[in-house]
């Protein structure tokens, strides 16, 4: 995004406007930002002080504890269960990426570079599934996975780990980012490939994806923060602690931790610490996978 | 693989079969994502239907056909008077859309035609839905009212601040990058996560921090969460019940839905407006127009794809929504923040009644099937695709 000339680096034929207008004009701009990033902030600064204090300070509603409790987050950790739920969710979170990558990059690449009979069709209804609302697919989803639809291996998968991953290895939005920018890759470079006798999946895997981590990365951000975030299907799907996630155990932790608003808070900032660090690893990858991609 | 010595030697091989290897690497590299999709987004479409022609709970009863559908409407004269007032309203929108088109003197008359009709498709729907709401499962029509109340709640704002938060963040502004990264926070953050902080904030108790807020304005505490009465009737408007607007416990909830979002919009809106080429500006510029005028000129018509797009998944969105509000619902809230999503979950999950609960969604599914289509004729021709 570093080619982008901002509009008032133009030089300006009329200047009309003073220059303290023009201060004054900058300062407003920047006052509303300010005041946007505080807003977004907040509840997180209000998360992080509350998870510090004591019972006593989050009731008189002060703003930063006196002393940091740090103890708060072991009791918050081991009260919640966070322990087995936090290990859950990774190797959920870890399982559906492997499985949703695998799916998009090939779906994502046959739909970008490959032509076979009926792929328009093919690719307008994998779109369509972006409209269709959990609440429709979620009952029989639900039938699908307890095994009253048709039998499974094992009688039912509640509480197993593939109900909780294999429905979300493949999902239309990844596929279609992934072939917005699988399309841009110049024909030249697929040809030069396929004189030196490389197949598609060779091309794809060592020119194609080196070239489009931007747009990897954009896939495994989303793909993380939707998996490690998930809460109605696992809510339905866990009925003992085996598989359950994190954000399952905090939902169930919010009426077991009661009144003890410090510890609650705790335990709601360390479901989010993972997101963070993914965040902040693919932060620059991701803007420019997102601009790259072109959403028109 | 073969293929890798079927290059090799393209010569001996016909263009035929290299173009049936060529289809066939497509399907099978589509296939594993096929799978999945049909499995687990494609068929439940076709059992949910199935499912709701049954008295479904838990195990599968007896086959009652419509009757769960009845439920909902009452009769199917209900549907179908609610359906020509949709329909009368789209031609009355039609008729005036079309009267700006047409020659001058026509203009009038056409305009005025068109909104009879729309007043009348108004009257229709009106008088369908009344109908619907007495004979039907006025529950569920409730939770279509609160939706609505969220979806027009939340996904102009998330737009409009959007729009402006990524038009300021385009004028070369210091930490531009940081005020990104923080604005796109809420959007990763976990729902469940982020709406326990909401619960809290916005608690009933007089030293919850929207109390105090509100008090430095001189406002006596408020419930919040807890409060299903009206908005306006809080204002000292003579308005009860879900007709009377939202309520300030789904108005929390709705600036949950705002501020989790608006920074999805930013960050698409930006890398929108990083496409306007900077030429068309220049040409303003040379022509003496000020910066509101090119923002509202130039800015709004060039960028609407992407603000057309954003309230498109904005809508879908709205009906989607589900974790935040079942997290921050409270009982005292009743039925003023049960959105069709949480009724539809309460009933499958709660009562245990899978039939109405899939009669239901399949109803919902064709909702925003509905408006995605109107959206789409409506609001997709005004785009301008540069």
């Amino acid at each position: 995004m570093d080619n982008i000339v901002p509009v008032d680096s133009i030089p300006t034929k009329a200047k009309n406007d003073g220059k303290i207008g023009r201060i004054f004009g900058r300062a407003i701009l920047y006052l509303i930002l300010i005041i946007g990033a505080i807003i977004f902030i907040f509840p997180f600064f209000w998360m992080i002080s509350n998870s510090l204090m004591t019972l006593g300070e989050t009731i008189t509603r002060r703003l930063l504890p006196q002393v940091p409790q740090w103890d708060n987050y072991r009791q918050a950790w081991q009260q919640a269960k966070f322990s087995k739920y936090f290990l859950n969710s990774v190797l959920v979170t870890l399982g559906t990426l492997a499985g949703l990558l695998f799916t998009s990059i090939l779906a994502g690449y046959a739909f970008g570079r490959i032509d076979f009979k009926g792929k328009n069709i093919l690719f307008g209804l994998f779109l369509a599934t972006m409209m269709i609302p959990e609440s429709v697919t979620l009952i029989p989803n639900y039938m699908l996975i307890r095994g009253a639809i048709i039998p499974l291996p094992g009688g039912t998968w509640i509480n197993t780990y593939w109900a909780l991953t294999l429905p979300f290895m493949a999902n239309a939005f990844s596929i279609f980012l992934l072939r917005q920018f699988f399309a841009q890759v110049p024909n030249e470079l697929w040809d030069a490939a396929r004189m030196d006798g490389c197949d598609h999946l060779r091309f794809l895997i060592q020119i194609v994806l080196p070239i489009s981590k931007a747009a990897v990365l954009t896939v495994l951000l989303f793909g993380f923060t939707a998996s490690w975030n998930a809460f109605q299907w696992p809510l339905l799907v866990t009925t003992r602690d085996t598989w359950r996630p994190l954000m399952v155990g905090l939902y169930g932790f919010i009426t077991e931790a009661g009144p003890n608003t410090h510890l609650l808070m705790a335990g709601a900032v360390i479901t989010i610490i993972p997101i963070l660090i993914v965040y902040f690893l693919t932060q620059k990858q991701f803007t420019q996978g997102i601009a790259t991609t072109g959403l028109k | 693989m073969t293929e890798s010595t079927l290059i090799e030697q393209p010569k001996r091989i016909g263009l035929k079969r290299l173009k049936a290897r060529e289809q066939l690497t497509g399907y099978l590299f589509i296939l594993p994502a096929l799978i999945i999709i049909l499995i687990f987004g494609i068929f439940p479409i076709g059992y949910s239907i199935y499912m709701s022609l049954f008295d479904w709970r838990v195990v599968k009863g007896p086959f009652i056909g419509d009757r769960n559908y009845l439920m909902i409407f009452g009769s199917w004269k209900n549907v179908g008077i609610v359906s020509a007032g949709i329909a009368l309203f789209y031609a009355g929108s039609k008729v005036w859309g079309k009267a700006f088109q047409s020659l001058r003197n026509g203009q009038k008359i056409a305009r005025l035609i068109g909104a009879l009709i729309l007043i009348l498709g108004g009257v229709v729907f009106i008088t369908g839905w009344m109908q619907m709401y007495e004979t039907g499962n006025s529950e569920f029509l409730d939770s279509l009212i609160v939706t609505l109340y969220y979806a027009l709640g939340t996904v102009p704002a998330e737009v409009i601040f959007g729009l402006v938060l990524a038009y300021i963040l385009y004028q070369d502004i210091v930490g531009k990058e940081a005020f990104r990264m923080i604005y796109f926070l809420p959007y990763i953050t976990p729902s469940i996560s982020s709406a326990v902080v909401f619960q809290i904030i916005f608690s009933s108790r007089e030293t919850s921090l929207a109390n105090q807020f509100i008090g430095l304005f001189g406002i006596s505490p408020l419930k919040w969460r807890f409060e299903p009465r009206p908005v306006l009737q809080l204002l000292g408007f003579n308005v009860s019940g879900i007709g009377g607007g939202p309520s300030l416990a789904l108005l929390t909830i709705i600036f949950f839905g705002i501020w989790s979002f608006i920074g999805y919009n930013t960050v698409i809106f930006l890398s929108g407006l990083g496409n306007i080429p900077k030429e068309i500006y220049e040409a303003a510029e040379i022509d003496g127009s000020n910066s509101w005028n090119r923002f509202w000129y130039i800015t709004i018509p060039m960028i609407s794809p992407v603000t057309f797009y954003l309230t498109l998944i904005g809508f879908i969105g709205t009906f989607k929504a589900f974790n935040h509000i079942y997290v921050l619902r409270t009982p005292s809230a009743q039925n003023t923040v049960i959105t069709a999503s949480l009724m539809i979950f309460d009933r499958f999950y709660r009562a245990n009644q899978y039939g109405i609960a899939t009669a239901q969604a399949i109803v919902l599914f064709v909702i925003i099937l509905g408006l995605t289509l109107i959206q789409n004729n409506v609001l997709g021709k005004q785009v301008f695709y540069g």
